[in-house]
């Protein structure tokens, strides 16, 4: 006899609320049915009640993580509308951030990934070497969780030390490299835990649309950075870990991977930052038209579309976040996997309640 | 990939727009089945749909797909507010029709149930329609 169990929308497994409705026979999950919206708050809508300038502030606070790739896409999109290209040190600069921030999401999702694993010390290393990339982000743009780094036509603050933060990042690789990777990639209670669970194949990612790592982990070898490079992305010597596996061991060894790319990425960035001008003269008006940005963040692509009709309120903001198009995918994950692993699957796709409801 | 095979392939007289963005095609009355169809025989990905109100109850619809990186984005609009629905043959679209129609009210024609996604059961679809604030 099958019976329901409700989670959500508030419990323990994550601090965001969502619904899941798991139909079980036995241990073994049958049909899975989500729900969310629980933090809907129609930011879409009020982003077109705001000028150009507000709207910055309004989107970058979509996330609480991945703050700075809603405002760069935006911006982004704003700058192709009014035929702006930010100085080249902005570029770098946007690159920077990006990857700090895909540093410190990825460990705070190695982190919770560990803890649901039931690797507690696990959970706290990560967590202390997270800390360590926000106060990188904190000495950079004054800030640890919305950086207001990104303006139209470039960025609001420089970069005056390099070095200081290449120190930084060099320090937090060793430790990654020599605590956080062989866990993540070799360590066999990790393995026992992860192989085999939450699976999801190339065919099905494409389908039902998944981005980012949990594509990457099905075999879709897919990165913005790479197939349409914005910012300085094209100027930089960085691989797009991939592994066809399509378990929740492939999610977590494709992250940790991408760790350690970001590191590299940072590097470069910071070592090749070019002089001059970090923003442009800003900008008079946007004329009527529509633009299109889509960025790589941590969870992956997030995309924008951006309406004006030439006055200085755009006439539609779309925004479709990683975990819009990744959340469905728990449905697949779930399908035949038992009750006792449905915490860590859905965990697997790193999701974020707060973009996907925006 | 030659982009320019697909209007060809799919009977369209309309061709390609380059934007700064990707490559847009702009069909009134565009067989949205016929397009997804075409869409994953290739591989490409669905992004999403970006709905805008236009005259009436009407709204412009935009579908975004990429292939090999590149973005492709066929416009259309709905018909007295409908438009058929796409998730039968594009299980990625499923999530995005329900919030269109939460947002915009738009009938996804061929759906067994559109559940709302964003907004709670008892709730009015169309919450950002512009006539919405009219209403209450």
């Amino acid at each position: 006899m099958s019976y329901r169990i409700p989670i959500g929308p508030y419990h323990p497994a994550l601090e965001e609320p969502y619904k899941i409705d798991l139909v079980c026979e036995g241990e073994t999950i049958l049909e899975t049915e989500l729900k969310v919206g629980f933090n809907f708050r129609g930011i879409e809508y009020l982003a077109e009640q705001r000028n150009y300038i507000q709207d910055i502030t309004l989107l970058e606070r979509i996330c609480g993580i991945c703050s700075n790739v809603h405002t760069l896409s935006f911006c982004r999109a704003v700058e192709t509308l009014a035929g702006i290209t930010p100085p080249d040190r902005a570029q770098y600069i946007r690159v920077v951030i990006a990857e700090l921030e895909r540093l410190h999401s990825h460990l705070l999702w190695a982190g919770i990934a560990a803890e649901l694993i039931g690797f507690q010390t696990m959970f706290m290393t990560c967590f202390a070497l997270r800390e360590k990339v926000m106060d990188l982000l904190e000495a950079t743009s004054g800030n640890r969780v919305n950086y207001a780094m990104n303006c139209i036509g470039g960025v609001n603050r420089d970069i005056s030390d390099p070095e200081g933060i290449l120190n930084g990042v060099n320090a937090l690789e060793k430790e990654i490299v020599r605590i956080v990777i062989p866990i993540f990639t070799t360590d066999r209670t990790v393995q026992a835990r992860c192989a085999g669970v939450g699976l999801m194949t190339k065919e099905q990612a494409l389908a039902w649309g998944a981005v980012g790592p949990t594509a990457r982990a099905s075999g879709l070898a897919q990165d913005i950075r790479k197939a349409a490079p914005y910012a300085a992305y094209d100027r930089l010597d960085f691989s797009v870990p991939v592994d066809s596996t399509g378990d929740v061991r492939a999610r977590l060894v494709v992250r940790a991977l991408e760790i350690v790319e970001s590191c590299r990425l940072l590097r470069q960035a910071l070592r090749d930052l070019p002089g001059g001008a970090w923003r442009g003269p800003g900008f008079m008006e946007v004329p009527a038209g529509e633009a299109a940005s889509r960025i790589e963040a941590p969870r992956g692509e997030v995309f924008y579309h951006v309406t004006s009709d030439g006055s200085e309120i755009p006439h539609r903001v779309r925004v479709r976040t990683p975990t819009f198009a990744n959340m469905p995918t728990v449905c697949l994950m779930l399908k035949n996997a038992t009750l006792a692993d449905a915490p860590l699957i859905q965990a697997s796709i790193d999701p974020c309640y707060s973009c996907t409801d925006r | 990939m030659d982009f320019n095979i697909i209007p060809v392939e799919l009977g369209l007289s309309q061709s390609w727009e380059k934007h700064a963005d990707g490559l847009w095609l702009a069909v009134p009355d565009l067989d949205v089945e016929k397009v997804v169809a075409w869409m994953i025989a290739h591989q490409a990905r669905f992004v999403t749909i970006t709905a805008r109100p236009a005259a009436g109850r009407e709204c412009r619809m935009e579908y975004h797909w990429d292939i090999e990186g590149q973005l492709l984005t066929f416009v259309t609009q709905t018909h007295e507010g409908s438009i058929a629905s796409i998730s039968a043959l594009c299980p990625a679209a499923d999530w995005v029709e329900r919030e269109v129609h939460d947002y915009f009210a738009v009938d996804f024609l061929g759906r067994k149930n559109i559940l709302p996604l964003m907004l709670r059961p008892n709730d009015r679809p169309g919450v950002f329609s512009p006539d919405e604030g009219k209403k209450s």
